[in-house]
């Protein structure tokens, strides 16, 4: 079997528990997070080489598609961020907190905090969509 | 209870491709996953190759994936799993040589790199043996519990992703030798998991310890090899 095979059969198929889903959260929050700043570098780079361009680019960011996106990388963000702070905290400060019960309450409270930061700022992000781009809510 | 068992099956020397067999078994919910294989060898198809020795949880030979997690046959019970549908596989990231056995080859290397045997050359102060209080023997309690059954070391992604990945395995058998205070060889193995396939490659995923049949805490192993490579003290 070859490496990658391995991977991604480990990846979708083992079924670990809290620790391995949050490792896997963890690598795609972190590579949507990877995308966005790439796009991100691209379009300021734009103001440079192309100032049309970017006006166009920022017409499409504001497109609902593109609002989809940015409330999905600002869960990227808060995800993958917690997520690295607990890792770290408990790498360099607690190794003991590496014990079963700690790490699968940590992971949730990981999540939990996670959700209580980004639903607020979906909130607002998904009303502003619908104001600007359905004409909702008065706009 | 009626359950149906689905084995992992590959011989290289007929087989392109591996393949499920499934036997519907007739059986206690008290019985163990190796009393199952055990009956589907004896009695049913003698072909089907497993490890296994001690079957009491103690030799480590037969661990494997049982309905998608690493555990050892003889420790878990029908009962356990919650269902009539079994499947059994071999572990994963090490090469299948035959239906549910693996090459445990490149994860003994892996144990062989950390040199886990006792160094020292020193001869004791009383001139027979090297003494240690009850408090330097706990330092390093957990880790003398591992049966190197490979549960670890399988579940672990960075594993998946690179076999040359030293593994958790290695790390708690290292980490034995580490924070014994008799031992004087620590610094050639940390010198080992400091490379670049050595304790760095742990992404804390926590699949090892949760595998572990021995219950190690080798994640909590690991993060404490780390801190002594990034501190320089051993404590």
């Amino acid at each position: 079997m070859s490496t990658l095979k391995t991977t991604l059969t480990g990846y979708t198929g083992y079924r670990g528990r809290e620790g391995h889903y949050a490792f896997l959260l963890h690598r795609i929050t972190g590579l949507g997070t990877v995308l966005f700043l790439v796009i991100h570098i691209i379009d300021i780079a734009l103001v440079y080489l192309s100032p049309k361009g970017f006006l166009d680019v920022v017409a499409l960011y504001q497109t609902t598609l593109f609002g989809i996106g940015e409330i999905a990388l600002v869960f990227c963000v808060f995800f993958h961020g917690i997520n690295g702070l607990r890792i770290a905290y408990f790498d360099m400060f607690k190794p003991a907190n590496w014990s079963i019960e700690t790490e699968r309450n940590s992971t949730r409270i990981t999540l939990i905090a996670t959700l209580i930061l980004w639903l607020p700022a979906t909130f607002f992000m998904a009303r502003n969509i619908l104001i600007h781009n359905y004409g909702l809510f008065g706009g | 209870m009626e359950i149906r068992l689905r084995v992992f099956r590959f011989q290289p020397e007929k087989d392109q491709r591996p393949r499920y067999d499934v036997f519907t078994i007739e059986t206690d919910p008290t019985e163990r996953i190796l009393d199952l294989l055990e009956y589907v060898r004896g009695d049913v198809d003698g072909s089907l190759a497993f490890r296994r020795s001690c079957a009491h949880g103690v030799c480590g030979s037969d661990a494997m994936r049982i309905n998608g997690r690493n555990l050892l046959a003889c420790k878990v019970l029908v009962k356990d799993l919650g269902t009539s549908e079994i499947t059994v596989e071999p572990l994963l990231g090490l090469r299948v040589i035959k239906d549910l056995i693996v090459d445990m080859g490149p994860f003994l290397e892996h144990y062989k790199s950390v040199m886990p045997y006792f160094i020292n050359d020193d001869i004791p102060a009383d001139g027979k043996e090297f003494l240690q209080s009850p408090e330097q023997r706990a330092r390093f309690d957990d880790t003398t519990k591992c049966i190197m059954c490979a549960a670890c070391t399988t579940s672990c992604p960075s594993f998946w992703s690179n076999t040359e990945y030293v593994g958790p395995a290695a790390i708690v058998n290292a980490h034995r030798f580490i924070f014994d205070s008799r031992d004087t060889g620590a610094a050639k193995r940390l010198e080992v998991l400091n490379e670049q396939f050595g304790v760095w490659r742990c992404r804390t995923a926590f699949n090892c310890t949760e595998a572990c049949p021995r219950e190690i805490k080798i994640t909590q192993a690991i993060a404490e090899v780390k801190q002594v490579l990034t501190s320089g003290k051993l404590e």
